[in-house]
């Protein structure tokens, strides 16, 4: 790949939007080119202070009221059925789980695919009900504690403040049919929810998905099972993913 | 396990289940491309009710792209009735029609004054560009996404993009110069 090349396509690699075989090109001509790398680093400096500083409006509370009243009777017109039926799967979370566990699992992938989609399930209604922490806390050592007794295991939790994603309090949610601790997390104004539960009843695994337009990511480390969720790019919550890692003791 | 789990009381309808929580990428990009607080709200609440209408036809896949062509259409009609804004984007083609340098120096990105003035250099550019920018630096979307919200060729959501960012660099630059004469 040449200087020409290089530059046509800088944006869309920083912007996540290369293949795999041209953006190792890319990465192997920035290594030997210092002009078009720093044209990848100001790229790169652009898209962080756009995502950082730009104003991202907040609707009012007022307004999702006003949205509610004006909708239609609700039920009357559902439309879709099968697709209904699959979100109040997905949204009844555990109940799905609990017939599959029943049932025993599929392959770990289908397992791991499921959990994903009950904590995407989990991400959008502690958006929905306005119940996005059950503890309020900007303290990692408040909100740990806050757990204490009220769940078998101890989320780590993890001050990330510093690196762009405050901690902004903590809930009790339901994964898998378990009790689950999500830590509420912030970026910009996004929301990013970490589910954490045990993991002795079957792994979640490292994968990567996207639903709904919601991505989320998961792993398992030390017994306990992860899932981050948001609307944020898959790149920045891999980034998060990578901190909170780093951080964990 | 193995118990069963009780769902919340009532189970809000699918239509807010899915739709709700992408309000506020709604109401940003309203806000964002009408400029204006309340005919972003009523903007928004319009593209609501549509949304509900046309829910049928919605089967699945990213709700939040979904939402948002609806909210982007919504708002380009109120904007052709008002003539408040006219499309710009002939004029910057000319103009730009080399796309080499859209970013500059890292540290022109880094520098306080120019972070400031983000928002007015936005604000400043035409109702298309403010449009790519916002879906894709504040919502986060991919290019396929914003290529099916905008309702454009894959291809143009890119060079759009690149004139967007090379547009709102001239405006910073403008902005920072105006701001600290030296």
């Amino acid at each position: 790949m040449n200087c020409d090349d290089t530059r046509r396509l800088l944006d869309a690699d920083v912007d996540g939007e290369l293949d795999l075989a041209r953006h190792l090109e890319m990465a192997a001509h920035l290594q030997s080119c210092r002009d078009c790398a720093q044209a990848a680093e100001a790229s790169r400096a652009r898209a962080a202070a756009l995502r950082e500083h730009l104003t991202r409006f907040p609707a009012s509370p007022a307004l999702a009221d006003r949205i509610r009243q004006s909708l239609p009777a609700r039920s009357a017109r559902n439309p879709a059925p099968a697709w209904n039926f699959w979100r109040l799967a997905g949204g009844a979370a555990a109940l799905a789980a609990c017939v599959a566990i029943g049932f025993g699992w599929g392959t770990g992938r289908a397992r791991s695919v499921r959990m994903a989609d009950e904590a995407v399930a989990d991400h959008v209604r502690s958006l929905m009900v306005s119940h996005l922490t059950d503890v309020a806390s900007t303290d990692q050592h408040t909100v740990k504690p806050w757990f204490a007794g009220k769940l078998e295991f101890s989320p780590p939790v993890v001050d990330l403040a510093i690196a762009g994603y405050p901690l902004i309090g903590g809930r009790l949610d339901e994964i898998a049919g378990q009790p689950a601790a999500a830590l509420v997390y912030r970026r910009r104004q996004h929301v990013i929810n970490l589910l954490i539960w045990p993991a002795a009843a079957g792994s979640v695994g490292a994968g990567r998905h996207r639903r709904d337009g919601y991505e989320a990511e998961s792993w398992t480390q030390d017994g306990l099972n992860f899932v981050a969720v948001s609307e944020i790019p898959a790149a920045e919550l891999a980034d998060f993913v990578a901190l909170y890692r780093a951080r964990v003791p | 396990m193995g118990e069963s789990v009780p769902l919340p009381a009532q189970a809000p309808a699918p239509f807010e289940q899915i739709m709700l929580p992408h309000l506020d990428a709604a109401y940003s990009l309203a806000r964002w491309l009408l400029r204006h607080e309340h005919d972003a709200e009523d903007c928004v609440q319009e593209a609501y009710l549509l949304a509900f209408k046309a829910f049928a036809r919605f089967r699945g896949g990213d709700g939040r792209a979904w939402l948002l062509t609806i909210v982007r259409n919504a708002c380009y009609s109120r904007m052709r009735k008002s003539r408040r804004e006219e499309p710009a984007v002939a004029f910057d083609e000319q103009l730009h029609g080399a796309i080499e340098d859209t970013s500059g120096r890292a540290d022109f990105w880094q520098r306080a004054d120019i972070r400031e003035a983000l928002d007015r250099a936005l604000d400043r550019l035409p109702a298309e560009f403010r449009e790519v920018l916002v879906l894709h630096e504040l919502e986060g979307l991919a290019y396929k996404e914003i290529a099916a919200v905008a309702a454009i060729p894959l291809g143009t959501v890119m060079s759009r993009l690149a004139r967007a960012r090379a547009r709102l660099q001239a405006e910073l630059r403008q902005l920072t110069q105006e701001d600290s004469p030296r």
